[in-house]
C-alpha cells in the first residue's frame, strides 16, 4: 500500500466479522504489547451477535482534540493524522471530552492522551484485518458505519435477538 | 501484516505491561472452590508452562494429580465433588494468530466416566488471558446455583438462580443485559437445561455457537451447580517475546490457510464441504448408518449453495480470518428471520443426515442451534435420535414408550426429543443417559442398532465404517474421542501422505504414527482449524510468543506424553482395553454406497494389536510400557503405573 | 496602512485570537498584545503543582514565539480604560494604544469567601501562576491542606495536592460537592470514592473565620468543630475581570455581551473567553462559560472575524472533566436542566454512573462517571459530547437508551452522528496544527 497524505482508513462494515484482530495489532503499535484495552480502534457490536464494525478516529477536519489542547500537544503528522506529542501532553483529558466522536483516549499508566495516528502512514489495523474490512485509501472520509449500523440495530431496538 | 508494520511501535511500553515471568502467558491459574465459595489465583512457574503448555497438556496433569482416589489406584467419578472441571486456554490465546481464543475443557466426563478433552473457541481464551489467567480449575459442588464472574481482578461466584432453566443463548443474553456489556466485551460459557438436568451428553456452549461438546462435560458443570462462566474482556496486557516474529508467523499461517489445498476449502467454507465430500466416500452417516446412498439431489448441499441459502454474517473467533463460524439469518419458511449459528458439518450430519433430514435445510440449521441452546452434543444427539427413529420404524420402541411417533427427518419431533432429553421427561429420562446406556437398557434387538463405543462415547458425525482411521482413533483414545486426528501434513511426522483406509494394518500404523500433534494443538489455545499448517509454523509462532525453542519432534513428544497421562487417568477410571471397540452397528459393514462390503469387524482385533504395538502400550493391561514412558521422560509415571520394580 | 489589532489579555482566548488572525489575514496586520501576565494556560497549573511538568511547560507563547508571530507585546501591563469612541485604550503605565479593532479577553480571577482572615498568611487562591507558585512553596509531604469550596477548580487540583503527599480536607458550604458540575447522585458517588481514598469532606460547613494558630491556621465554622491545618486554599469562585470597562461604551451584563461574530455592542470591539457572554449552544441563551474550550473557540472565531473573515459562531457547549483519584467525572451541556426528561443508570460492581437528559428526541445534557482505566468510559465520554453537540435525532434509540444508558456506541453510530459532525468546523475550514502559524519574515 502506498501511503499519501490524503489516505484515510476506510471501513467496510459488512466485511467485519468481529474477530478484533485490528485491536490486537493497534494495541501493539500503541504500546509495544498486545493490549486491546489500549487499542484506539474499537469494534462495536450491533444486533444479535451478527454485526460488528470497527470504529476509530476519522481525522476530522476540525480536529477538536487538537484545537482543544491547552499546550499544543496534538499536531498533524506526515500521514495527515492528528498525533499526540508525548512529551508535551500533560494529561489534562480536555481532548477526550472535546472530541465528539469518542476517539480520543487517555492512558492512566502513562498519564498521556493517545489516539489513532495512522501508524505514521502504515496502519496496522488495515494490515491485520483478515477480511479487508479496513482499507487505507486515498479518498475523502465518510460516515462509513452509519447506514450499516442503522439497519443492523433494528433487532436490538425491537428487543429480538 | 506485511513488512510495513514491522517497525518499532510508536509509543514506549506502558508500566501496566510489566513483564510477566513468562512471555505469552497471563501467568496465573484461577482456582475456584465451589463448595467453599472461594476463588484464588495460583501462580504457575515458567518450567511448568514449558512442560504442560496449557489446554489439554495442563488439564491432563491436573486430572492426574487431583482426581485419584486414596492410594492412587482408583479415580473419582464424574459426579464426585473432587472431580475437576478444567477450562484452560494456552500460550497462543489472545495473541494475533488466527482463531486464538481456544478453550479446552478437561474433566472426568459423564459419558464415559473417564477423562475428557474437548474444545471450543469464541472469545473465552482472549477474555480470560487479558483478565490475567491462563486457566480456570473448578472443584467442589456449589450448595446452590452460581455463575462465575471474572472482571480482571474481580472474581466472584454470583447467584445464578434467576438463570435456571434458561437456554445457553438466553443465559448469555441475560448476563450481557445485566452487566451492560455487549458483543465480545463479555464471553459466556454456560449450560442449558440439558446440563442442569445432568444429561450425560450435555455440552458446554459459549459465545453463541461454540461448543465444548464431548463426554458430558456439561453434566459435570451441572453437577457442580455452576450455570455459567462469564468473563469480561480483561484490560491487562500480554507480552510476546518476539512480537514481530509472532506476527510474521501468524501471517504465514494465515497465508497457508488461505492457499494450501489441504486448508483452502476450510478457509473458504469452513466444514460445509464435508457433506458432499464425505458422501462421495460413503462416510456421510445417513439414517443411523442404515444406508450410504443419498435419496436427494446433492447439488443443494454443495458448500456455496448451503451458504447462499442464508443471509449469512461473520461471527469469527478471536483474530480469525477463516470463513467459518458464521451466523445465518433464515431467509424463508416458517422460521424466517431467526438467527441461527451456521451449522458445522457435524451439525448438518447430526441434526440432519443421521436423522434422515436431508431436504429441510433451514430446519436442520434451526435444529442444530436448538441443540446448542439446550447444550446437547450434536453428534450423540444424532445417534440417539436416529436410533429412536429407526427403532420406531422397526417397532423396537413403541409410540407409547416414546409418547409420540417420531419419523425419519421429523424436525419438530426431533426438537421435541431435545426438550424431553434436556428435561429428562418421560422416555427422555432414559435417552438422557446417552446412546450406550439407553441401548443397553432396552437390549437387543434395539441395542444392535445403536452407534457408540463400548467405552461409552459416541463417535463424531461421520460414518466411520468408511473411515477406519477415525474409528480406531475414537475407540482407543483415552478421552473417548479423536486423540490423533488426521493432520494436514502427515509426512511432517514421518507418515505417508495417504493410506488405504480399508487396510487395517496400514490404518493402525498411521493412527499410531501421527499421535501427538493433536494434543499439542489442543494445548496452544488455538483452533484445530487454524492450526492446519505445518507444525514448523506453529513452533515458530509459539517460540515467538514465548521465547522458547520448541522443535517439531518435541511437539510430538509433548503430545504423546499428554496421551500417556490421560491414559493413566482412564485406567484409574477402570477403562480396560476390552472397552476399546465399536458397538455392533458402529462396527458393522456398509450394505450399499461407496464403502459397500468393507468389513472393519473382520480386521478389528488385528488393528488394535498393531496399534498397541506401535504406540508402545501393553495390550493386556492397557498401560504404557515402561520403555515407552522412559522415552517420553515420564519415569515418575512408570513408578505409579507399574510399581517400584519397574 | 496595515490594520491595527489590539488584543487585551494574553490567556487562552487572546492567544487563540492572535494565532487565528495570522492564519486568516489576507494582508499582514499589526498586532499588539497587552497582558497583565505572560501568556500561559491556567488549566495546566495543576500539573505544575504536582511537579509532573516544569514551570516552563505552562507558557503558550514565549517572547521568541511572539516575535515570530510579529506581535508587539506589553507584558505585565494592564489596560485601565477603554474608549470605544476614540478607538483607544489606556495602559497602567499611561501608554495609549489606538486600534482599528480590539479584543477584550481579560478572563476572570479568583474571589475569596468574605470571612475574617481570608487574606491572611497561608491562605491562597489557585488561579494564577503566581498563586500556584505560592501554594507549591508551602505544601510539603505531610502538610494538612484545607480546600475551602468543592467546585470544579478545587477538584482540578485535588489529585495534585494528594500527589505532593499532603493530607486533604475539603469543606463546602453547600450540602454537597461539585454543585455546578454534577447532580446529587453523581456527587454522592464521588464523595464515597473520595472517602475511600482518604480525603475528608465536610459539606454544609459555613466558614466563620480563619485565624493564625501557633504558625498554623485555624478554621472556625458557624457550627461544628474547628480545623487546624497548614495551608488553606480558597476555591470559592471566580469573577469576570470587567471593572476597567466601566464607561467604555461596551454593553455589559454578566459579561461583555457578544453576537454570533463575537462582536460586542461596539462593532470593532470583540470579546472572547471567560469575559464574554455569548450564545449557549444548547439553550440559545446568552451565557458566560468560564471554560477553556469556550475561550479557544471564542478566540478563534473572534480572530478570524478580526482578520476580515465572516465566521459565524453557533454557540458554546459546556463540557467539563475532572479526574478524582482515577475516577473520571464529566458533564456536558444542560446536565442540570430540571425540566428535561432524564434517564440514569448506576453500575453496582464499579463506580460507574450515567445520566442522559433529553429535550424531545435530542440529547441536551449528560453526566458520566467511571474509572479512568475503564475503556468503556473514555469511549462514551466523547460520544456523549458528540450527541449533545450535534443534536442528532435519537428518536429511534430514545427508549433503548433510557433502558440502557451505558450502551451509547450503537446509538451514536446508528443515528449517523458521524455524518452530522464531519462537515462541522469552527472556522469553516480544516484546522491547522499548532506549529503551523505563519511566521513573520
Ligand atoms: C487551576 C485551573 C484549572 C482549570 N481547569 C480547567 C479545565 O480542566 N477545563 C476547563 O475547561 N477550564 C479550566 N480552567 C479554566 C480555564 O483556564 C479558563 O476558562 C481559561 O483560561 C479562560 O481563558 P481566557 O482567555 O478567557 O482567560 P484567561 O486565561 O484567564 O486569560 C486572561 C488574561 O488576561 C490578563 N488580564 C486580566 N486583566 C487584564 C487587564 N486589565 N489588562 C491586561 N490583561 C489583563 C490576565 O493576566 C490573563 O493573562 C481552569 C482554570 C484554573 C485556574
Ligand atoms: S480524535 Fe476526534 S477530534 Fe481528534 S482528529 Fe480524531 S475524530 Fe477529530
Ligand atoms: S490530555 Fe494531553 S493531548 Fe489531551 S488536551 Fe490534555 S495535554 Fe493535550
Amino acid at each position: 500500500m502506498l501511503a499519501t497524505a490524503t489516505n484515510v482508513l476506510r471501513i467496510h462494515p459488512e466485511k467485519c466479522t468481529g474477530c478484533l484482530r485490528c485491536e490486537l495489532a493497534c494495541s501493539y503499535m500503541q504500546t509495544g504489547t498486545f493490549h486491546p484495552a489500549k487499542s484506539v480502534i474499537r469494534v462495536s457490536p450491533f444486533e444479535g451477535h451478527t454485526s460488528y464494525a470497527p470504529y476509530t478516529c476519522t481525522q476530522c477536519a476540525e480536529g477538536w482534540c487538537m484545537t482543544a489542547c491547552p499546550v499544543g500537544a496534538i499536531t498533524i503528522n506526515a500521514a495527515g493524522a492528528k498525533d499526540v506529542l508525548d512529551d508535551t501532553c500533560v494529561g489534562c483529558k480536555l481532548c477526550t471530552i472535546a472530541c465528539p466522536y469518542g476517539t480520543m483516549f487517555y492512558d492512566p499508566d502513562t498519564r498521556k492522551a493517545f489516539k489513532c495516528n495512522l501508524c505514521g502512514g502504515a496502519p496496522a489495523c488495515a494490515e491485520a484485518c483478515p477480511t479487508a474490512a479496513i482499507t487505507y485509501e486515498g479518498t475523502a472520509t465518510e460516515d462509513w458505519l452509519g447506514e450499516f449500523a442503522r439497519v443492523r440495530s433494528a433487532r436490538v431496538l425491537a428487543g429480538v435477538r | 501484516m506485511t513488512t510495513a508494520s514491522l517497525r518499532a511501535p510508536s509509543k514506549r511500553p506502558t508500566p501496566s505491561a510489566a513483564r510477566q515471568p513468562q512471555d505469552g502467558y497471563a501467568g496465573k491459574l484461577l482456582r475456584v472452590d465451589l463448595a467453599k465459595k472461594k476463588c484464588w489465583a495460583e501462580p504457575w512457574s515458567p518450567d511448568a508452562m514449558r512442560e504442560l503448555v496449557g489446554g489439554v497438556g495442563l488439564g491432563a496433569m491436573i486430572l492426574y494429580r487431583e482426581t485419584a482416589t486414596k492410594g492412587g489406584k482408583g479415580n473419582v467419578s464424574w459426579d464426585h465433588p473432587d472431580n475437576r472441571l478444567v477450562m484452560a486456554t494456552g500460550p497462543m490465546a489472545g495473541l494475533p494468530a488466527w482463531g486464538s481464543s481456544g478453550l479446552t475443557v478437561v474433566t472426568i466426563g459423564a459419558g464415559t466416566n473417564g477423562p475428557t478433552s474437548t474444545q471450543a473457541n469464541g472469545f473465552f481464551g482472549t477474555n480470560l488471558k487479558y483478565s490475567g489467567y491462563d486457566a480456570i480449575i473448578i472443584q467442589g459442588h456449589a450448595p446452590d446455583w452460581v455463575y462465575l464472574y471474572i472482571n480482571d481482578d474481580v472474581v466472584e461466584l454470583r447467584d445464578a438462580r434467576d438463570l435456571l432453566g434458561k437456554d445457553t443463548w438466553a443465559t448469555q443474553d441475560t448476563l450481557s443485559a445485566k452487566l451492560g456489556l455487549s458483543g465480545h466485551m463479555l464471553s459466556v460459557y454456560s449450560i442449558g437445561p440439558a446440563g442442569e438436568n445432568l444429561a450425560r451428553f450435555a455440552a458446554i456452549q459459549g459465545d453463541y455457537g461454540h461448543v465444548a461438546s464431548k463426554n458430558g462435560c456439561g453434566a459435570v458443570m451441572g453437577k457442580k451447580k455452576l450455570k455459567a462462566v462469564a468473563i469480561v474482556r480483561g484490560t491487562k496486557a500480554l507480552r510476546a517475546s518476539d512480537p514481530r516474529g509472532l506476527m510474521q508467523a501468524a501471517d504465514d499461517i494465515g497465508f497457508d490457510l488461505r492457499t494450501d489445498p489441504s486448508a483452502k476449502s476450510l478457509y473458504e467454507y469452513g466444514t460445509l464441504p464435508g457433506v458432499v465430500n464425505l458422501s462421495r466416500l460413503g462416510a456421510l452417516p445417513i439414517k443411523n448408518y442404515t444406508t450410504n446412498v443419498s435419496s436427494v439431489d446433492m447439488s443443494q448441499w454443495e458448500a456455496p449453495k448451503l451458504r447462499e441459502g442464508f443471509d449469512h454474517r461473520g461471527h469469527q473467533c478471536s483474530a480469525c480470518g477463516m470463513h467459518h463460524c458464521h451466523m445465518s439469518v433464515i431467509r424463508q419458511g416458517e422460521r424466517k428471520g431467526t438467527i441461527v449459528d451456521e451449522p458445522e458439518y457435524e451439525g448438518w450430519s447430526g441434526a440432519g443426515w443421521a436423522i434422515g433430514a436431508m431436504s429441510d435445510i433451514e430446519g436442520v440449521a434451526w435444529l442444530n442451534t436448538e441443540l446448542d441452546k439446550a447444550c446437547l452434543d450434536v453428534n450423540e444427539f444424532g445417534w440417539i435420535c436416529g436410533w429412536v427413529m429407526e427403532c420406531q420404524e422397526k417397532g423396537y420402541i413403541t409410540e407409547e414408550q416414546l409418547g409420540f411417533r417420531l419419523k425419519w427427518g421429523d424436525i419438530k419431533g426431533a426438537a421435541r426429543l431435545i426438550q424431553m432429553i434436556s428435561h429428562r421427561q418421560g422416555f427422555g429420562n432414559l435417552l438422557a443417559e446417552g446412546v450406550k446406556r439407553a441401548a443397553e437398557k432396552l437390549g437387543s434387538p434395539a441395542k444392535d442398532c445403536a452407534i457408540y463405543t463400548e467405552r461409552g462415547a459416541a463417535p463424531r458425525g461421520h460414518d466411520h465404517r468408511a473411515r477406519w482411521d477415525e474409528m480406531l482413533d475414537t475407540c482407543t483414545a483415552a478421552t473417548g474421542t479423536l486423540e490423533s486426528g488426521v493432520p494436514v501434513h502427515p509426512t511432517e511426522v514421518g507418515q505417508p501422505a495417504r493410506i488405504n483406509t480399508f487396510d487395517g494394518e496400514a490404518v493402525a500404523k498411521f493412527i499410531a504414527g501421527i499421535r501427538g500433534r493433536r494434543n499439542f494443538e489442543d494445548s496452544l489455545g488455538m483452533c484445530i482449524f487454524t492450526t492446519r499448517t505445518r507444525l514448523e509454523n506453529l513452533c515458530r509462532a509459539l517460540n515467538a510468543a514465548t521465547g522458547w525453542d520448541v522443535t517439531v519432534p518435541e511437539t510430538v513428544r509433548f503430545g504423546r506424553r499428554t496421551s500417556a497421562i490421560l491414559r493413566a487417568v482412564s485406567l484409574r477410571c477402570g477403562h480396560t482395553p476390552d472397552l476399546e471397540r465399536p458397538s455392533t452397528r458402529y462396527g458393522s459393514t456398509p450394505i450399499d454406497g461407496p464403502a459397500k462390503g468393507q468389513a472393519v469387524g473382520a480386521q478389528w482385533e488385528k488393528m488394535v494389536d498393531t496399534w498397541y504395538r506401535e504406540v508402545g502400550y501393553d495390550r493386556k493391561s492397557g498401560k504404557p510400557l515402561p520403555a515407552t514412558l522412559k522415552e517420553l521422560g515420564l519415569d515418575w509415571l512408570t513408578k505409579d503405573l507399574w510399581g517400584k520394580r519397574a | 496602512m496595515a490594520t491595527r489589532h489590539v488584543v487585551i489579555g494574553g490567556g487562552t482566548a487572546g492567544m487563540n485570537a492572535i494565532r487565528t488572525i495570522r492564519e486568516e489575514e489576507a494582508a499582514r496586520s499589526e498586532i499588539t498584545l497587552v497582558s497583565a501576565e505572560k501568556p500561559y494556560s491556567r488549566m495546566v497549573l495543576p500539573y505544575y503543582l504536582d511537579r509532573s511538568i516544569a514551570e516552563s511547560h505552562v507558557f503558550t507563547a514565549t517572547p521568541r514565539v511572539l516575535a515570530d508571530w510579529g506581535v508587539k507585546a506589553h507584558l505585565g501591563r494592564r489596560v485601565t480604560a477603554l474608549d470605544a469612541k476614540a478607538n483607544a485604550c489606556t495602559l497602567d503605565d499611561g501608554t495609549t494604544l489606538e486600534y482599528d479593532d480590539c479584543l477584550i479577553a481579560t478572563g476572570s480571577s479568583a474571589v475569596r469567601a468574605p470571612v475574617p482572615g481570608a487574606d491572611g498568611r497561608g491562605v491562597h487562591s489557585f488561579w494564577t501562576l503566581d498563586e500556584a507558585r505560592a501554594v507549591l512553596a508551602e505544601i510539603a509531604p505531610g502538610s494538612h491542606v484545607v480546600m475551602v469550596g468543592a467546585g470544579f477548580i478545587a477538584f482540578t487540583i485535588l489529585n495534585s495536592i494528594l500527589a505532593l503527599g499532603a493530607k486533604l480536607t475539603i469543606v463546602e458550604m453547600e450540602p454537597r460537592i461539585l454543585p455546578r458540575m454534577i447532580d446529587d447522585a453523581g456527587a454522592t458517588l464521588v464523595e464515597g470514592w473520595l472517602a475511600k481514598h482518604g480525603v475528608a469532606i465536610r459539606t454544609g460547613a459555613r466558614l466563620a473565620t480563619i485565624e493564625d494558630a501557633k504558625g498554623r491556621k485555624r478554621l472556625r465554622f458557624a457550627a461544628g468543630g474547628d480545623i487546624v491545618c497548614d495551608v488553606v486554599i480558597m476555591a470559592t469562585g471566580i469573577k469576570t475581570n470587567l471593572e476597567w470597562l466601566k464607561g467604555s461604551g461596551v454593553t455589559i451584563n454578566r459579561g461583555v455581551i457578544v453576537d454570533d461574530h463575537l462582536r460586542s455592542s461596539v462593532p470593532n470591539v470583540y470579546a472572547a473567553g471567560d469575559i464574554a457572554e455569548g450564545r449557549d449552544l444548547i439553550t440559545g441563551e446568552p451565557a458566560v462559560h468560564a471554560i477553556e474550550p469556550t475561550a479557544q473557540e471564542h478566540g478563534r472565531v473572534a480572530g478570524a472575524n478580526m482578520a476580515g473573515k465572516d465566521v459565524r459562531y453557533r454557540g458554546s457547549l459546556i463540557i467539563n472533566i475532572v479526574e478524582v483519584c482515577h475516577l473520571d467525572v464529566a458533564s456536558f451541556g444542560a446536565w442540570d436542566e430540571a425540566k428535561a426528561e432524564a434517564a440514569s443508570g448506576v453500575k453496582p460492581d464499579r463506580p460507574a454512573y450515567r445520566k442522559l437528559l433529553w429535550r424531545g428526541d435530542r440529547l441536551t445534557g449528560a453526566i458520566i462517571l467511571g474509572p479512568s482505566s475503564d475503556i468503556w468510559t473514555t469511549n462514551d465520554v466523547g460520544m456523549l459530547k458528540g450527541l449533545v453537540q450535534s443534536g442528532v435525532s435519537l428518536a429511534r434509540f430514545k427508549a433503548y437508551l433510557k433502558r440502557n444508558p451505558f450502551d451509547i456506541k450503537p446509538a451514536f453510530i446508528a443515528s449517523k452522528t458521524t455524518s452530522a459532525l464531519l462537515p462541522e468546523t469552527i472556522l469553516g475550514r480544516p484546522s491547522k496544527a499548532p506549529g503551523n502559524t505563519p511566521v513573520a519574515v
